[in-house]
């Protein structure tokens, strides 16, 4: 169930080839949108640069391996993302609440500090030893679409994304709350004074985005080995992704995941010496030509 | 703006007196840790130049040490110079790559310099991993050391390295310090406190901030390149991001924008870590919690806490009120 199972040989670049290929990027698109959605939010509404995010992936990829073995693949799913908001829960109100009026640079060697921390307590709970986290039954097998096969779990996981792209989406624009997060991140001192507890909506973003963090986790599991360097090896792109897409937009983080996503694996395809410089040019681009990324919350 | 003080000339003069008087006591073990503490300490010297008194908090000082690592290898080994040529060229090279980088990120601030300078670092991890004249993951061994038989010193020797690094450091520290008080300096200071006045003044702000980032990058080529001659051996590692967060993590704690306080800082944090992964395996998990406690508890690191509390029993304030304002800004302007 490895990438490069899907990949067929360079000789059989065929249309059905480049479809496989869209697949595999739009697989990896979402599994970025989930993580990189919360952090983005998170600091749009709050001006607050959580570096520790992807460790919470990598503690929700922990909790559901460890859940799974114990009670099976959906009680892992759906624990997952509640024991990595609880947690999140307790770092709202031991340390971010704290670091709320420093400045980013504070922010960012407290969250740096906690990357460490939570490396070791990984390392103190799990083992470092990879640990291997089962796949479902129902959705190991392969999907054979227009005589592609391809494997069920990724286009769960593709859908998964569509899913609570769409939710989010409807959330934000549709919903009073929605206009209240719109309005915090457009001007919270504003929105405060129109009688919005922006505190309060912080913490309730904060929760959701651990949550979706640790869903994150909990999905990539079955595809990767989980690692307790899991977390730190995902930061990168989905920092990328945010600073692409412009922080703290929707629209900005999927936008952002997509590029990630497709440069990624076209790159891989088409330039193999140049692929993991490819993105990093790309933000680099992104940022001489738009400082703020390419859909900035604030104009 | 950086000024010597006093406090700071007793706190050089002590560290100095330590570093030779453990150098020439220390076994193996001691020297090398001397060596790593020197390459450490230039690395953070020339991050706290352009982090603490330009308010650029970069994240690619590590990737800037690697390319010197690396360019003094190959020049050495494929390029067949001599070694001081060697240094001077990986020197050259490193500052130019630092220039051009502080070029291109000067239009960004805040969280967005950090990120472009993270992702010209990891530009550079990735191509030197992936390029074969670089060796890849395997790096490149059979680096030679400085050969300094002409006065009479065997720099295979460990106390001799270890007393070569120390110069060497002394000789950055003086050098950022000169730079710091020039004019470039002055501009440097100005830039961070307000980017519009100095523009309304006729300074051309991009050139301040990339020739500083430029003086800089060299600074931290020497550093790989003495970490390149310290293991013989130079791999992809020491351009990984994480070497550039924990050197931006040892001038946190020694206290940023004072270049004293990274010196205490690299000590702090070498000795640390030799000490805590004697009794534990856990050792990140120390150095984040501690790094936490140093952040929240608001105090410029350690020698920038010692030095207002030092400066507080002082009558003349002045000195102290300038720093408090400095470091308030780079907090808030980070």
């Amino acid at each position: 169930m490895t990438p490069a199972l899907l990949t067929a040989g360079p000789l059989a670049l065929d249309a059905s080839f480049w479809v496989l290929q869209g697949l595999n990027a739009l697989q990896l698109s979402m599994l970025l949108f989930l993580l990189s959605v919360g952090l983005t939010v998170i600091f749009g509404l709050m001006h607050f640069v959580n570096l520790a995010h992807g460790s919470l992936y990598a503690m929700g990829a922990y909790v559901a391996a460890s859940a799974a073995g114990l009670m099976g693949y959906w009680a892992g799913v759906l624990l997952a993302p509640l024991a990595v908001a609880a947690f999140g829960v307790l770092l709202y109100w031991g340390l971010i609440r704290r670091m709320r009026r420093s400045g980013p640079m504070a922010q960012v060697l407290v969250t740096f500090g906690l990357i460490f921390v939570m490396l070791d307590l990984t390392r103190i709970v799990w083992g470092d030893l990879a640990l291997a986290a089962p796949m479902p039954e129902l959705l190991s097998g392969r999907l054979t679409i227009l005589g592609l096969e391809y494997p069920i779990y990724r286009l769960v996981i593709i859908v998964l994304g569509g899913l609570i792209y769409g939710g989010l989406y409807w959330v934000l624009s549709r919903t009073q709350i929605g206009a209240m997060i719109r309005a915090g991140v457009d001007n919270d001192a504003m929105a405060s004074c129109l009688g919005i507890n922006v505190e309060q909506l912080f913490f309730l973003v904060f929760c959701v985005g651990c949550a979706l963090a640790g869903l994150a986790g909990a999905v990539a599991a079955p595809l990767l080995s989980v690692t307790p360097e899991m977390g730190l090896s995902i930061l990168i792109p989905t920092l990328i992704v945010i600073v692409i897409g412009g922080l703290g937009s929707l629209k900005g983080a999927i936008a952002g995941s997509l590029i990630f996503g497709f440069v990624q694996t076209f790159g891989a395809v088409l330039a193999p010496q140049l692929a993991s410089v490819l993105i990093y040019a790309l933000l680099a681009a992104v940022l001489v030509i738009k400082p703020v990324g390419l859909f900035p919350a604030r104009g | 703006m950086f000024r010597h003080t006093p406090f700071r000339y007793a706190t050089l003069a002590l560290l100095a007196a330590l570093a030779v008087l453990y150098t020439l006591n220390a076994e193996y073990f001691g020297l090398e840790l001397v060596a790593e503490i020197a390459v450490l300490a230039i690395l953070v010297l020339a991050l706290d130049m352009v982090a603490g008194f330009g308010g650029m908090v970069s994240l690619c000082h590590g990737a800037l040490m690697g390319i010197g690592a690396y360019a003094y290898a190959l020049l050495t080994t494929a390029g067949g110079l001599t070694a001081p040529v060697g240094m001077l060229g990986a020197i050259a090279i490193t500052a130019a790559f630092a220039w051009v980088i502080g070029a291109i990120c000067s239009r960004s601030h805040g969280i967005y310099f950090i990120m472009a300078t993270l992702a010209m670092g990891q530009m550079a991890y990735s191509y030197v991993f992936e390029a074969p004249i670089f060796g890849g993951d395997d790096g490149l061994s059979g680096i030679s050391r400085l050969d300094l038989s002409l006065i009479g010193l065997d720099l295979n020797d460990g106390r001799s390295f270890a007393f070569f690094c120390l110069v060497m450091l002394g000789l950055a520290y003086g050098f950022s310090a000169l730079v710091l008080s020039s004019g470039l300096g002055r501009s440097l200071s100005g830039v961070m406190h307000s980017e519009q006045r100095m523009r309304a003044l006729g300074a051309c702000v991009w050139r301040v901030k990339a020739d500083m980032f430029g003086v800089s990058g060299g600074i931290a080529g020497l550093a790989g390149v003495l970490a390149a001659q310290h293991v013989m051996f130079v791999s992809p590692g020491l351009l990984a991001w994480t070497v550039s967060g924990e050197a931006l993590v040892v001038v946190i704690l020694g206290g940023l924008g004072t270049l004293v306080g990274p010196l205490v800082g690299a000590v702090a944090f070498i000795m640390l870590k030799h000490e805590i992964s004697d009794m534990t395996s856990y050792w990140h998990l120390v150095v984040g919690l501690i790094l936490i406690a140093v952040v929240m508890s608001g105090a410029n690191g350690i020698f920038g806490w010692i030095e207002s509390q030092v400066e507080r029993w002082r009558p003349r304030r002045a000195a102290m009120t300038d720093e408090e304002i400095r470091k308030r800004e780079v907090l808030s302007d980070a």
